[in-house]
This record gives structure tokens, C-alpha cells and sequence, in this order.
């Protein structure tokens, strides 16, 4: 899959669990500093991700992924 | 690290008198410290401008939130950081691009975690240093300061204590919380109030400093779990004790000493963690607290009355037993009863009633209401002698307790004198305890705990507080003839340095050393005692045996030389049968001392206050009686002295039972000796003299024994 594609899909999944606008969320957005993210919206975001890309991600590391970047290089290695 | 220490103690001003405070990371959530912490701070009544940071958030309480810190049109004085710690760095980072230079972090995840926190941990320090910030915590509840002007409770403790002129650091958190909780209680309040936690930064060093400075704070108090810098500690203290007078209590976790480990000097075993810390704070003037309820029992004393001139004392009581409690517990802590004057025997004679005690301890009966209390607390302020008031009080049937504890706050209103109550009970004195309480009369429950208070202050004001660290002139010392000889026994790469070599050092440092020298053969051996004089002493030498009585190779009382022939050849063949291996380098052949007492004497290098000096009843069962104390050095002249006063051995000494008195000089001249021989050689790990001789007075001291363990790593 398209990293490009990947980042629209993150983006949309991020915009989901914590109610913000995609259009305000920058690609080195940090879930917690830049989107404020609690550790509960973490977990569901390593849950949107895993649903929107049908794929199981190690958990422990996924939950040590702090920015959109990261992110999209993490979900690649699955998709 | 001077540049540092005003960098911090500048920016600390601004963490307690800031005019805007910037919560970082915070949240809407209730009950999460995110959002309690700027909740404290807005129903504390905080006196300056808070600004919420929220990466989400547009307004929290009414008030316009900020995405980030740098989008904070204004000035900002102070930072708080309740981002997890994953991303605290970056926050971090914003406020020292705005200028921000005090910060308290207050998350958790960082050294306490392990190696991955304490890596985030020394990435807040070099961000801190590159714009010249200074931050309390990480993982603290934060700080409070109670000053009307400006009102700051920037924790996450349930609420805002009272205001009070006691200062409280703690590195922990959670202790903080119980203790706000105890004080509320109690009414006892807080001038500043700071959990410190991993004291990345700041230290409780600087905030004692910063608390000698503080004109709200007469009395500090501390809770420790590690003291990191003890020999820091040590000059913080004694500078505060001396230059503000303020009494400094300690609670220091970790009493036990499940870590000691076997060690290979006399010195070694009988030095425990816990009795160096114990002699630091001591020596240093600290006042050291087994519990937190041992520490306010204190530290209201301190804050609330005025100290006592001298430790006699009048009891006033209600109830003959409790006066005679009271009375045992004032003369086992120390403290006299005053003797009344003439006068104040007559007064109290016309205001009590026949059956009344007007002796010290005064017992206005049972019956006795205020008026019988008022008469006789006066009757003994009024006393010359009288230098502090005990008032007990039992709930009889007839006892307006109320009525009293409000009488007694009138009276102590302007006294120069301290007065402490213990109205013994609970459920009926209740009213009264919270009366005395909130007009800052110090009350007890028990009067044991009333009087160890009033003696902690007496002790502090009359000893502690003007006790002298002038360090005393040694001549003799030749430090670089002790450098050459160091240095050549460590040239093998030797950690035990034996007995002659050791005793060749410490000559170079004038102590008193046996007069003799290291004999090769049996007639070697004669023509030393032939030169030294009968009788002699036969030691083995060797680097391989550390406990020599153990192989057998220690031979006393030689009076001939064919007694010295003989002894050599026993020495060697015990030596052989028992430890077949070692290598004998021959054996020392020293001059007998007779007629004195054995002391020990020793070295003991402890990782956070340096070398420590100790001093003991010797001979071989110094580690079953124990009967040590310990000092920091550099040794004080005072401090040496107080070494061996505070021993059973100082009995001894003194001359007990028509027995000579010794000699204490020399000794008190071989601690200071000793002393400094471990500060110049940082090397010297234990070192034992074990025994010193010590003859009649005027007479010296002579070194029986003596070894060393060393490190090649300094």
C-alpha cells in the first residue's frame, strides 16, 4: 500500500478518536504534545488502526509510537 | 556549581512568588492530577494570572486555554508539567524558547522507572541547562506556598493548608498528602510546602537554602530516602543553623541495615549505614525524627512558643498521678523542676486550697477550675527559676475544659516564656485540644512526648545552635613522606595495606606510634627488644594474614632474648600449621605497653558523607559491646571531644573507681590527626588502630595495632 494512502487513512483514524479535524493535524503531529491524546485515546488509536488496516499489530510497540510519521512506517510494515 | 546554586536559588523565588503560572498538559478530566493540579491552584485563591495549556482544549473552567506555551501572549514566571512523560521533553523545550526559567514537573516515569525514566530524566536536566531553567521534580506532587500575597497550591493535594511558619520538604509524593492531612487536624500550618521527588535539579539543598532565607519559615522539616550529597547536606545545614538560627528536623527512611556487608576491619563492621547518618546529623546540628508524629511534636514547639532558657520547668496539673508521669518524664529526658521562690510559694499557698500541692509539681486538685489554673500559671511565670509551663489537665467531672484551654491561650499571649499543655484523654478534651491547637499552644497527648519536645528545643537553642565548626591548626603532619610511603604500598596492587607499612603512615601524620621495627630473623628479633628494652611483643607480617591473634602470630610479654628466640620459632610454625600459604615478611617486634586502657580508633569511607571517623572501647570485644561513635570529617576540636563523651568508655577513661584518669588529649589529638589523614587520602577505604594504648594522663598514647584497606580506583 501507497504510504501516501496510509497517511490519509491515519489521519482519518486520528480525526475519529479524538474529534479533531484531519485538516488540523500536521504529519509530524505527537498524539499526546500536538493532539492531546490520554492513554485511554492511545489505546483506541492502536485499535482504529488495526481495524481500519485489518491488520494485528504488536502491542507494546505500537503503543511506543508518538507521531503520525511513526505511525504510517509502523502500519507499512504490516500492510 | 556556585554559578548554578544562584541559578537556582533565583529561580526558586520565582517557583514560590510567581506573578503567572502556566499549567502544561493539562485536561477537563476530574479526579486526573492534569486537572487537579490547575484546580488547586484556581480554588487556592492564586493571586496572579494562570494560563491552562491544552493541546485540545479551547477554555477549561471559563478560562481561555492555549495549545501551546509559546502561544501565551504574555509573560509567564512559572511552568508546571503534568504532560506524561513521553513528551514532557517537548514541553519542556517550548518553555525554555519562552523564556520560561521555573518549572515544576510533576509526572511521574522517569528514574524511578529504571534506566529508560532515568535517560528521559538526564534529557530534562540538558534541556533545563541550555536555557538556564531550574525545575522541582520530576515525579513530586508539587509546591505550595501559603504567603497571602500569593496563595499558590500548585500540587495535587486535596487542599490548601493553613498558613503557619513551618517549612516542609519531602522527596516523597504520597507522604506529602498524609502529612497535609495530619496537620489540618491539628492545626498546624505551613509556610512553604515542597515535594521534591527525584530532585533531578533542584535538591533539598538548594531548598534549604532557599528556607534560610524564607522570612515565613522559622522551622524546617524534612522527609529523606536517600540522602545523595550528605557531605552537602551537612554544610547546608550548619550554614542554615548558624547564619538563621532555624531549627532543621529530619525524618530519614531506611533505619534498617539489611545491606552491610561483611566487612574485613573492626571499623568496617561497626559501621552501619544508619550510625553515620545518625552521627552526621548530629554533628551537623540536625535534629533526626523516628516518625512523622515525633517530628510535628517538635516542630511545634519550635514554631509555636518561645525557646525556654534553661531546662526547668514548672507542671501544673489537676491530677497527682499524671504530675508524677509528667515529673519521670521530664527528669529522664533531661529537665529539672524548678524550684519556686518564697513568693511565688506564698501566692499559690493563698490561691489554692489547703489540700492543694504548692510544691513543683504544682496539683490544683481535682476540682479546679480556670481560676486555680490561671493563679498558679502565672504564679509560675512569674518565677525566676520557672523557664517553661507544663499544664496537665485530666477531664473530672467538675473540669471546665473548655473554659481552661481558652484561659490558657489568653495567658500565653506575650509570655517570654514556652507554655505546653497535655489534656489527657480524647473524646471529653477534644475541645480543648482544638482550642490550644488553633492558638498555637503546642499540645501533646502524652506528656512524655511534651517533655522530649521541650528538651529538643532547649538542646537545640543551648548546644546545637551555637555549637563551633572552627577547624583546629595540626603541625607535624608531613603529607608528602605519607604520599611516598602510600605509594609504594599500593605499587603491588595490593587492598590491604598490614600493620608496619600502616603504622609508617600514620607516623608520617604524627600519630603516637610503638617503638620498634620489622625483624627478619631470631636474632634480628633479640637485638630489636635488646635495643628497645624488655619486654617486647613478636607480631607476624604478612600480606596474606589480616587477623593475626587468629593464626597464632602474636607473641606478648617477652622478657629475654631467649624468650624472643623461642616465641619466633612458635610464631612460625603456627603460622605454618594453620595457614600454610601465606608468606611471612618476618616479624614485627614492638615495645610492651603496660598498664592502660585499649581503644579503638578508625577510618570508614562512606560513598554519600565521606570519611568518617570512629572512636570505641577496643580490644577483641569491641564487636560485642559495641560501644562506638562515629564523626564526620573534618573534625572539629568539639567534635572529637564530643566523639568520646558520648561513649561508656568516656567513664573509664575519666578514671573510674580509684583507677588512674588516661590520657583523652592524645586521643582527641589522634581523631584530628586521623582526620585528615583520610581527607588527604582519598584512597584509604577502613583503616583500624585497634588498640590504641592509652596511659595516665600527661602520658600519650601509644598504636598497639593497625591496618588498612585500601582502593586503587580514586
Amino acid at each position: 500500500m501507497d504510504k501516501n494512502e496510509i497517511l490519509t487513512r491515519v489521519k482519518g483514524v486520528v480525526s475519529s478518536v479524538l474529534k479533531t479535524d484531519s485538516s488540523e493535524i500536521t504529519d509530524d503531529a505527537n498524539f499526546v504534545f500536538d493532539l492531546g491524546a490520554d492513554s485511554m485515546q492511545s489505546v483506541e488509536l492502536v485499535a482504529g488502526f488495526e481495524e481500519e488496516f485489518d491488520i494485528e499489530m504488536d502491542q507494546d510497540r505500537a503503543l511506543e509510537v508518538q507521531n503520525i510519521d511513526d505511525a504510517v512506517n509502523f502500519i507499512a510494515e504490516y500492510v | 556549581m556556585e554559578a548554578l546554586y544562584h541559578l537556582r536559588q533565583k529561580n526558586l523565588e520565582t517557583i514560590f512568588h510567581p506573578k503567572s503560572v502556566a499549567i502544561v498538559g493539562t485536561n477537563k478530566v476530574k479526579g486526573t492530577v492534569p486537572h487537579d493540579i490547575l484546580d488547586g491552584i484556581l480554588k487556592a485563591d492564586f493571586t496572579g494570572i494562570v494560563y491552562p495549556v491544552s493541546p485540545r482544549e479551547k477554555s477549561i473552567k471559563g478560562i481561555k486555554a492555549y495549545k501551546y506555551v509559546l502561544d501565551i501572549p504574555d509573560e509567564v514566571d512559572l511552568a508546571i508539567l503534568v504532560f506524561p512523560s513521553s513528551v514532557n521533553h517537548m514541553a519542556l523545550e517550548q518553555c525554555g524558547q519562552k523564556g520560561i526559567k521555573s518549572v515544576i514537573i510533576i509526572s511521574a516515569g522517569y528514574k524511578e522507572v529504571g534506566e529508560a525514566g532515568l535517560q528521559k530524566e538526564k534529557q530534562l536536566i540538558e534541556i533545563a541547562r541550555k536555557y538556564d531553567m531550574s525545575f522541582i521534580g520530576p515525579n513530586c506532587l508539587g509546591v505550595i506556598n501559603t504567603a497571602p500575597g500569593t496563595l499558590l497550591n500548585a500540587s495535587f493535594a486535596r487542599e490548601m493548608p493553613e498558613k503557619g511558619n513551618i517549612g516542609f520538604l519531602s522527596q516523597s509524593g504520597a507522604l506529602c498528602t498524609a502529612v497535609l492531612d495530619y496537620a489540618r487536624a491539628k492545626h498546624i500550618g505551613f509556610s512553604k510546602f515542597i515535594s521534591f521527588g527525584n530532585k533531578a535539579d533542584i535538591s533539598e539543598i538548594d531548598l534549604l537554602y532557599y528556607l534560610m532565607k524564607d522570612e515565613e519559615t522559622k522551622v524546617i522539616l524534612m522527609y529523606l530516602e536517600e540522602v545523595s550529597d550528605g557531605t552537602g547536606l551537612m554544610k547546608a545545614a550548619r550554614d542554615v543553623i548558624e547564619q538563621s538560627g532555624k531549627p532543621i528536623l529530619i525524618i530519614k527512611s531506611g533505619r534498617t541495615n539489611e545491606g552491610a556487608s561483611a566487612a574485613a576491619s573492626h571499623t568496617g563492621s561497626l559501621t552501619g549505614k544508619d550510625e553515620i547518618c545518625d552521627a552526621a546529623f548530629e554533628q551537623a546540628g540536625i535534629l533526626r525524627c523516628d516518625n512523622i508524629e515525633e517530628m510535628f511534636n517538635k516542630a511545634i514547639a519550635f514554631a509555636y512558643q518561645p525557646a525556654p532558657a534553661s531546662e526547668k520547668v514548672a507542671i501544673i496539673t489537676n491530677a497527682g498521678g499524671p504530675g508524677v508521669l509528667t515529673t519521670d518524664a521530664a527528669i529522664s529526658r533531661g529537665l529539672k523542676l524548678a524550684k519556686f521562690s518564697e513568693e511565688t510559694t506564698q501566692i499559690l499557698k493563698k490561691a489554692l486550697p489547703a489540700t492543694a500541692n504548692i510544691n513543683n509539681p504544682v496539683d490544683v486538685i481535682g476540682d479546679a477550675r480556670s481560676d486555680r489554673y490561671l493563679a498558679a500559671i502565672q504564679a509560675a511565670f512569674d518565677d525566676p527559676d520557672v523557664a517553661g509551663v507544663f499544664v496537665i489537665l485530666t477531664p473530672q467531672s467538675m473540669t471546665d475544659i473548655e473554659t481552661i484551654a481558652r484561659d490558657v491561650t489568653e495567658i500565653a499571649k506575650g509570655q517570654t516564656k514556652p507554655i505546653y499543655a497535655s489534656f489527657m484523654g480524647e473524646k471529653d478534651v477534644a475541645v480543648g485540644v482544638d482550642l490550644l491547637q488553633q492558638h498555637r499552644i503546642p499540645h501533646y497527648i502524652l506528656p512524655e512526648s511534651m517533655c522530649s519536645a521541650y528538651h529538643a528545643v532547649y538542646h537545640f537553642n543551648k548546644t546545637l545552635k551555637k555549637r563551633v565548626h572552627s577547624m583546629p591548626d595540626i603541625d607535624g603532619i608531613d603529607k608528602q613522606e605519607a604520599k611516598k610511603l602510600m605509594d609504594n604500598a599500593l605499587s603491588n596492587g595490593r587492598s590491604y595495606i598490614p600493620e608496619v607499612e600502616t603504622i609508617e603512615i600514620l607516623q608520617s601524620y604524627g600519630l603516637p606510634v610503638p617503638q620498634g621495627r620489622l625483624a627478619t630473623s631470631a636474632d634480628d628479633a633479640v637485638a630489636v627488644a635488646e635495643e628497645i628494652g624488655y619486654p617486647v611483643v613478636l607480631k607476624v607480617v604478612s600480606d596474606d594474614i589480616i587477623h593475626k591473634s587468629e593464626v597464632k602470630g602474636v607473641e606478648l610479654n617477652l622478657d629475654s632474648a631467649g624468650a624472643v628466640k623461642d616465641a619466633w620459632n612458635r610464631i612460625h610454625e603456627n603460622v605454618k600449621a594453620s595457614m600454610p600459604e601465606a608468606t611471612i615478611s618476618g616479624l614485627y617486634v614492638i615495645r610492651m605497653i603496660k598498664g592502660s586502657e585499649e581503644i579503638i580508633l578508625g577510618i570508614k569511607r562512606d560513598p554519600s558523607f565521606g570519611p568518617v571517623l570512629l572512636f570505641g572501647l577496643g580490644g577483641i570485644f569491641v564487636e560485642v559491646f559495641k560501644d562506638v561513635s562515629f564523626g564526620v570529617a573534618p573534625l572539629s576540636r568539639e567534635v572529637a571531644v564530643g566523639m568520646i563523651e558520648q561513649t561508656r568508655a568516656f567513664e573509664i577513661l575519666k578514671g573510674l573507681r580509684g583507677r588512674n584518669p588516661r590520657d583523652m588529649d592524645s586521643i582527641v589529638n589522634a581523631l584530628l590527626r586521623l582526620g585528615r589523614l583520610a581527607e588527604d587520602f582519598p584512597e584509604i577505604e577502613e583503616l583500624d588502630i585497634n588498640p590504641l594504648f592509652v596511659l595516665d594522663q600527661g602520658q600519650g598514647s601509644v598504636i598497639g595495632d593497625a591496618r588498612m584497606i585500601v582502593t586503587t580506583t580514586k
